[in-house]
């Protein structure tokens, strides 16, 4: 059983995906089709691990995201016989399988009508709350999403994930002000998340670059991001990316305006800015030479983000010989 | 290197177990000689010294438990690292490469970056959109993982 049938797979590439679901019409065969258990039949069945239900539940939404609906339904069934119907998590599953095979939208407003119907009955239901919300965004009601994701958070104010959620779709929205403060929450419940801090740099420097009057305290506070998920983390390729980004354009917008204000958000000095500047260059370059040659201990970089870095650093080069 | 430990283990058990055999020995044998020596002067009056072990056995036995401790001490796989920044550069230098356990399966409890479910957000997913850009992916001809890669 690999490991990432225990983890939820949504970050996961598609030939991942298409992998495990491939996977999945064995898998579901070798596993006892339905497990009792307080029955004597079951002292001689293989014991039920928590991971079986785990598995089923990845599974599930890996078959969803391939198009194999009949595994997918499979796996609901059977968790629905081991949990029953009204378990709230299930409820929030079968959800999901229906918005996944509906035809259009007509279909999709049934479901959200199904969702409202269980929160009327059970506004408590933390699961099914968030998939309608989720649904509101499939059907490009960001506004209402907001507002029902705020509600969400003023009776559950400590959940990291719908103050991360609620910061995307503000940022999706163009409202910086209200994403950084959405990120800042997530920070205070979560304060040693490296990619969380990293997210927080580039909400702040997206903010930078709209908005001309304040460029440049954000981009010093987006550097101070940055810095930050450097120091919680080692060669963090993100972190170092947004730092390149931040110091780089901070040195060439210095040079314009040069009116410094005491406070804790005061512009860094020029200096330590330059410092940083040539820290990430020569850490970024360290990544790449050292991802692209394949060195042992160092494959764990996305393809894609040392290219990305790879890139910046070759704008840079130009431009100075230019 | 874990058949050195190993090796190293199994010979310190071996010495022990002679070191214990031996001891067991000499005071089997010491106790009879000692009591056919008394039954022989039963009338000298002098009670018979208990004679420590002799010294080989005792070095013997030391020996083999420091060989012991070395053995399972080298055995011990690699410590995790305590610091956060040393532990996170790891989780995202070395990936899941980082974490292969003894038997070349990937630690069973390793999970990544335990913060990336605040980027990923599996309580909010959005099934349609991840069939959609699967569908694209396969339009464009996408190819599955290797089996290697999982």
């Amino acid at each position: 059983m690999s490991s990432s049938l225990l983890h939820p797979p949504a970050h996961l590439p598609p030939s991942v995906a298409l992998k495990l679901s491939q996977g999945a019409p064995a898998l579901l065969r070798t596993t006892p089709s339905s497990i009792s258990s307080y029955s004597l039949s079951s002292l001689f069945r293989a014991a039920e691990t928590p991971e079986l239900w785990t598995v089923y539940e990845n599974l599930m939404l890996s078959c969803l995201r391939t198009g194999d609906e009949q595994s997918a339904h499979l796996c609901l069934e059977r968790l629905t016989n081991r949990f029953g119907a009204d378990n709230e998590r299930l409820m929030a599953l079968r959800g999901l399988f229906q918005e996944a095979i509906a035809e259009d939208d007509a279909a999709l407003q049934i479901v959200l009508k199904e969702y409202e119907t269980i929160l009327n009955n059970d506004p408590s239901n933390m699961p099914v709350s968030k998939r309608r919300i989720a649904l509101l965004k499939t059907l490009t009601k960001i506004p209402e999403a907001i507002t029902a994701l705020n509600q969400f958070l003023e009776s559950s104010p400590t959940d990291a994930e719908a103050w991360a959620e609620l910061a995307d779709l503000y940022v999706v929205q163009g409202m910086y002000q209200q994403g950084i403060f959405a990120l800042e929450e997530v920070l205070l419940i979560t304060p040693n998340a490296w990619n969380m801090h990293a997210r927080l740099g580039e909400v702040l420097y997206m903010a930078a670059i709209s908005n001309d009057f304040e460029a440049n305290k954000y981009l010093s506070e987006s550097l101070r991001r940055f810095c930050r998920s450097i120091e919680l983390c080692d060669d963090y390729l993100r972190g170092y990316y947004g730092l390149k980004l931040t110091s780089s354009k901070l040195l060439s917008s210095s040079s314009q305006s040069s009116k410094q204000s005491k406070s804790d958000t005061a512009p860094l000095p020029t200096s330590t800015v330059e410092r940083l500047n040539e820290l990430a260059t020569a850490k970024l370059s360290e990544i790449v030479r050292r991802s692209a040659g394949g060195e042992k201990g160092w494959t764990g970089y996305d393809q894609a983000e040392v290219i990305a870095a790879q890139a910046l650093l070759d704008q840079d080069k130009v431009s100075i010989t230019r | 290197m874990t058949w050195i430990s190993n090796s190293i283990t199994g010979l310190g058990l071996i010495f022990l177990t002679h070191a214990g055999y031996s001891a067991h020995e000499h005071s089997a044998l010491y106790s009879t000689s000692a009591a056919t020596l008394t039954s022989i002067s039963s009338h000298g009056g002098t009670t018979p010294t208990v004679a420590s072990l002799p010294l080989d056995i005792s070095i013997e036995t030391i020996v083999a438990i420091f060989m012991i401790c070395l053995g399972l001490v080298l055995g011990t796989p690699e410590l995790r690292p305590i610091q956060w920044r040393v532990w996170a550069g790891k989780i995202e230098r070395e990936g899941e490469d980082g974490f292969i356990g003894g038997d070349g399966e990937v630690d069973k409890y390793y999970v990544g970056n335990p913060f990336r479910v605040l980027e990923s957000r599996p309580g909010f997913v959005d099934i349609r959109k991840q069939r959609s850009e699967f569908a694209a992916w396969v339009r464009e001809g996408g190819q599955p993982a290797p089996a290697s890669k999982s």
